[in-house]
């Protein structure tokens, strides 16, 4: 069997020659179209003019799905991209957007990507040789094979990192990536090298995820190359420079508010690596430890993803928020471990791609496998002249600059007039601050536009992880690919879509021998027991918002329905007038009078108001997204969807409309809690979700009972009451009688097993905090403990005749202290958690 | 020339700050015309961690961790130091200022004296072409490097004002360059960028410089301040001078640290953890060790 004789084997099978037409009748459309720019290599048309092999066999199997099966897999692909919050960030942009999935792979023949994969792990030596070198003896400065001044100029040339040696081998790099195309003469080449902080590796894996769940008929029959490797090897790797068995890893994020937040995300949870910002850490006694809720522990291993100058604001960029002070320190001290090293972004500079030619040759004793851009660095006199003689054919860009192939460097065109006068007095006065290249066409691969198939440009970055073995290449990639026909190098922005990377094995597989999916969804490791002080504060307040978000929403529903089965009467306006007076309290509505389902328009979906339903649900979608890799996909789409329930143009609707609209919107925030209470790991924080709705709980019941159950209060004040706490059956199977005072005190107060009273959410919390991590040795109970004991105490000994709004109200009180122990004693702005409120620079 | 140095600088908080970490610059360089005959720096609240270490530039660097509560935080430097520097150089002598440039793009090398390092843009000095355009009216074609440097220098002194209320010390260049005014550390940073936008290598130095008190008066105590000067490659080595005064450097500066800017050299740089307000006192003082009688008298 041969991928040159589809027609052959198919008809062995057995199939009709009608299935057969159909399936040519719908290549033959797709590709009818299918230009390739004249002078600009593609992927699926060959320099011969005839589709490649990997591409025909590839619309074989495509073209067995009918059309309408094609767009419903891909309209599911995308859907479920939306529900799993898969989203990446402009620069410069607040919202996320969605990630934008091609739905046609990059497909690459195993032998030519066995040439791309030497020709990467080639250059990532080279790298890993020469950053080694320049912040060492730089011998190769010394020899004359790399310019000084190109260097020093580099503002990624980090002083304090020269003559450090991390341990396990003094490595620079773990990962590094290439930015790859295809030049004029059909051969890969390397527009750009990655070495800061290379991002795409947690997108590739997303995508493989997608497209093997959109196509997996195509994907089984292609024999595609599984990724879980790479990343079992890059994780390897990043645990064998670690001087300890059972490292802890913990990639350091530029934040929810960094571009790629969602990747480092994604990735943290699949590697199993505890996801930190900055000042989740601390150096003390020159090593490097997590602030977690059970103290200080221990890291080994630093993978980051903030850029160098930023990992700290003392020996490096002082206005960094993003990085740990004394980080430097403990590099220099050898006590951990980074990757990669700060500094490394050193040789992302254009400059370099004119050494290397010859680099190569110097170090490895053999040419560059995969070649660059021809480069010329200006601060050389000889080549200098070059670029003069023919500097209308070149393109000119900061030497220091990442080269040209990813995320927007903007090039100088020698071809603007105002801007070439500029140009020229810069190759007069700083001509080393200038690299000349020759202007970049990319080459092409076909994009699903539709109707068909269209050549669309491409850049294709490949990884390479540092193992003890050497570099381990992943067999696939990050492919971004431009919506327009002919553009330069595209960024991840308006107008670029993602594309898998399918590398395919020699042989084809063995539908019977490797059954789909692949392995690619199973985590490598478990998320680890650790949880930062920051993580559990995030999860305290999500927990505390979602509570506050359901207490507005039974509101709304009285204001709506009245008090359910005890019927609210017209003629007493004390509780309708109270309800309102609530509401208008704790900020959901702007003013007490008016029509019900106005009010209702408010209180569950008010922009403006602080207390509505929707504007808790947000502040909780906001401690979620810091919470990414702890949230399964469930979880943040029923946020989502809550959200979306919620997120209605207000003052539209009728009552009946808004009622249904608050009782989908309870329904979704009891499968959250469900979710949250079933799926979240205990170890990961689940406790801190559960505390702060249980203290937000008890503080909405107390506030509650001290409005509905008053001395004086009437039938329907208990009545609502009842509703407020969910608890009218339980009433109505105990009590035959109808509402009465003292009973309904009891039930909503003091009865430890009505799941919704005060004295069921203490018992809880006193629970929650034996369950927890002591600080103290002495073995005295932390201050949290000894509150809700005491509490817990006094309900217990309570009885409902003598509970007077006062008592609920004094609750209420030492409720709020035991929130603000709980913040004090585990998280970030407590004084006891040795964490800084706030990092103030010496003046 | 021996020198007496104290540089004490005292801060105050209104909160405790439970964790503080400093990198300090403190420490007279050794060598090039200066011998240090003794120093020492004493912290209060005593630190828990204090490691002495030298920077890429050769700098000597303190990095200290206090972890006791505190409110108050002094640093008190002491030095002794010998200064004996050679003459100032010819100011027909030397290169042209393009050949300088040239050079100094061509020296293979990356130590800490290395010119390459003083030519690129830098934290605090970027390459502001305004300032460019003002430095080149130093450097006529052919024109020697030190002389054009001597002239920016007197330029700057005659251009700008002195004014301790116009800057701060994170105001950036180019503000002090508009307005024409600012203290050392603006005056240094403008010197060093019309330098470098030109492509010569200059760097940015941090010291003392003696102040002689008027006739008749005594010399008041703390009174003195730190100084900043730059220091500019001519091919045949470094040169200091010194814009805010239109001098060049001799035995009335002593060097403390060198780098490319005052981010490089920055004499106490720290991050506390707490919060509210801070204050900052410096006093410092230079006594010439047999000179001070006689200035008085």
């Amino acid at each position: 069997m041969s991928a040159a004789a589809p027609l052959a084997v198919r008809e062995a099978g057995g199939e009709t020659s009608e299935a057969e037409a159909t399936r040519r009748e719908r290549r033959a459309r797709w590709c009818a179209d299918y230009r390739p720019l004249p002078g600009v290599p593609d992927e699926m048309i060959g320099p011969d003019g005839a589709i490649r092999p990997a591409w025909d066999r590839f619309l074989d199997r495509l073209a067995d799905l009918a059309e309408d099966e094609v767009s419903a897999r891909f309209a599911a692909a995308a859907r479920h991209i939306h529900n799993s919050g898969m989203a990446y960030r402009v620069y410069g942009e607040a919202a996320e957007r969605d990630w934008p999935l091609g739905v046609l792979p990059l497909l690459i023949e195993g032998a030519e990507w066995a040439e791309i994969a030497a020709g990467v792990a080639q250059r990532a030596s080279l790298m890993e040789t020469v950053l080694a070198d320049l912040y060492g003896e730089a011998h190769l400065v010394a020899a004359g094979l790399i310019p000084a001044a190109a260097v020093a100029a580099s503002p990624e040339f980090l002083r304090p990192l020269h003559g450090v040696r991390q341990p396990g081998g003094g490595r620079q790099l773990h990962l590094y990536a290439a930015d790859l195309s295809r030049g004029p003469d059909g051969r890969w080449r390397v527009l750009a090298d990655r070495t800061q902080a290379p991002s795409g590796t947690g997108y590739a894996l997303e995508n493989r995820m997608v497209l093997a769940r959109a196509l997996p008929e195509v994907h089984g029959a292609l024999a595609v190359r599984p990724l879980a490797p790479f990343f079992q090897a890059f994780r390897d790797g990043l645990a064998a420079a670690a001087e300890r068995a059972e490292p802890r890893i913990a990639l350091l994020t530029s934040g929810p508010y960094g571009d790629t937040y969602v990747e480092q995300a994604v990735l943290a949870r699949y590697l199993g690596f505890a996801l930190v910002e900055g000042d989740d850490l601390t150096v003390q006694d020159g090593r490097l430890f997590i602030r977690t809720v059970a103290g200080l522990k221990r890291a080994d291993v630093l993978w980051r993803r903030v850029d160098g100058d930023f990992v700290d604001p003392l020996s490096l960029n002082p206005a960094s928020r993003l990085g740990v002070p004394g980080l430097v320190e403990a590099l220099q001290a050898g006590a951990c471990v980074m990757g990669n090293m700060p500094g490394a972004g050193l040789v992302e500079g254009g400059w370099l791609a004119s050494c290397l030619p010859a680099l190569a040759e110097h170090l490895f004793g053999e040419p560059l496998r995969l070649p660059g851009l021809p480069t010329w660095w200006c601060g050389d006199p000889a080549q200098r002249d070059a670029v003069l003689a023919r500097a209308d054919t070149l393109t000119l860009r900061p030497a220091s600059a990442p080269a040209q192939g990813a995320f927007t460097t903007r090039a100088f065109g020698l071809r603007d007039p105002e801007e070439t006068g500029r140009l020229f007095a810069i190759l007069r006065d700083r001509p080393g601050d200038l690299v000349a290249q020759e202007p970049v066409q990319l080459s092409t691969a076909p994009a699903w536009d539709g109707p068909g198939l269209v050549p669309r440009p491409f850049v294709l970055r490949v990884f390479a992880a540092a193992t003890p073995g050497g570099w381990a290449v992943m067999p696939g990639g990050f492919c971004r690919m431009s919506e327009q026909p002919d553009v330069q190098p595209v960024a991840m922005g308006t107008g670029v879509r993602a594309a898998d990377v399918w590398v395919l094995a020699d042989a084809p597989a063995d539908p019977a021998a490797a059954p789909m999916p692949r392995l690619e969804q199973a985590p490598v490791r478990r998320v680890s027991g650790l949880l930062p002080s920051r993580a559990a504060d995030n999860l305290f307040w999500l927990g505390r918002y979602l509570e506050r978000a359901e207490a507005m929403v039974r509101l709304t529903i009285c204001l709506l329905s009245g008090a359910g089965a005890v019927p609210l009467s017209e003629a007493d306006e004390g509780t309708a007038r109270r309800l309102r007076g609530l509401l208008h309290a704790w900020g959901a509505v702007p003013t007490v009078v008016g029509p019900a389902a106005a009010l209702a328009a408010h209180a569950l979906s008010g922009r403006e108001a602080w207390g509505s339903a929707r504007t808790h649900v947000l502040a909780a979608r906001r401690n979620a997204a810091s919470l990414r890799e702890r949230l399964s996909v469930e979880m943040w789409r029923s946020l989502s969807a809550l959200l979306d329930v919620l997120d209605r143009p207000e003052g539209t609707g009728s009552e009946a409309q808004w009622l249904d609209r608050a009782e989908r919107a309870l329904g979704l925030g009891a499968a959250l809690s469900g979710l949250a209470q079933e799926n979240m790991n205990r170890a990961g924080g689940w406790p801190f979700v559960d505390i702060g709705r249980r203290i937000e709980r008890a503080i909405n019941t107390c506030r509650f009972a001290g409005l509905f159950a008053a001395e004086a209060a009437t039938a329907d004040d208990l009545g609502l009451l009842l509703q407020l706490a969910d608890s009218r059956i339980s009433y109505g199977a105990r009590y035959l009688l109808g509402v009465a005072l003292a009973p309904v005190r009891d039930m909503v107060l003091l009865d430890p097993y009505n799941p919704r009273s005060v004295a069921f959410q203490v018992e809880r919390l006193a629970e929650h905090f034996a369950g927890l991590p002591a600080l103290r040795q002495d073995g005295l109970p932390e201050p949290q403990t000894r509150l809700v004991r005491s509490l817990a105490g006094e309900i217990a000994g309570t009885e409902a005749a003598a509970l007077t709004p006062e008592v609920a109200a004094a609750w209420e009180e030492r409720l709020w202290a035991i929130a603000e122990a709980v913040e004090t004693r585990y998280f970030p702005g407590g004084s006891e958690a040795a964490r800084p409120e706030r990092l103030v620079a010496l003046a | 020339m021996i020198y007496l140095l104290r540089h004490v600088t005292a801060y105050a908080y209104r909160n405790p700050v439970t964790q503080a970490r400093c990198l300090l610059r403190l420490t007279p360089a050794q060598g090039d015309g200066q011998r240090v005959l003794s120093h020492r720096i004493g912290i209060d609240p005593l630190p828990n961690r204090r490691e002495s270490g030298r920077d890429f530039f050769g700098n000597a660097t303190l990095a200290l961790t206090v972890e006791t509560p505190h409110r108050a935080f002094r640093i008190e430097a002491l030095s002794r130091v010998e200064v004996e520097r050679m003459q100032l150089p010819d100011l027909a002598s030397g290169l042209s200022w393009e050949e300088v440039r040239e050079r100094a793009l061509a020296v293979p090398s990356l130590g800490p004296d290395a010119p390459v390092h003083f030519t690129g843009p830098s934290r605090r000095v970027p390459v502001v072409p305004e300032v460019t355009d003002y430095a080149r009216a130093s450097f006529p074609p052919g024109g020697g490097a030190y002389a054009g440097a001597v002239d920016l220098m007197r330029r700057i002194r005659a251009d700008f004002a002195f004014d301790a209320t116009a800057t701060e010390v994170a105001t950036p260049l180019a503000d002090a360059f508009a307005h024409r005014r600012g203290v050392c550390q603006d005056f240094a940073h403008i010197m060093i960028a019309g330098l470098r936008g030109l492509g010569l290598p200059a760097a940015y130095v941090s010291g003392y410089l003696r102040t002689r008190p008027p006739p008749g008066m005594a010399r008041l105590e703390g009174a003195d301040a730190s100084h900043a000067w730059i220091s500019v490659w001519c091919g045949d080595g470094w040169h200091g001078l010194d814009p805010t005064n239109a001098i060049g450097v001799e035995d009335d500066h002593v060097v403390v640290a060198r780098g490319r800017d005052y981010a490089d050299v920055a004499p106490v740089a720290g991050i506390i953890a707490g919060s509210g307000a801070q204050t900052l006192q410096v006093a410092v003082d230079v006594v010439p060790e047999d000179g001070e009688a006689a200035a008085a008298g």
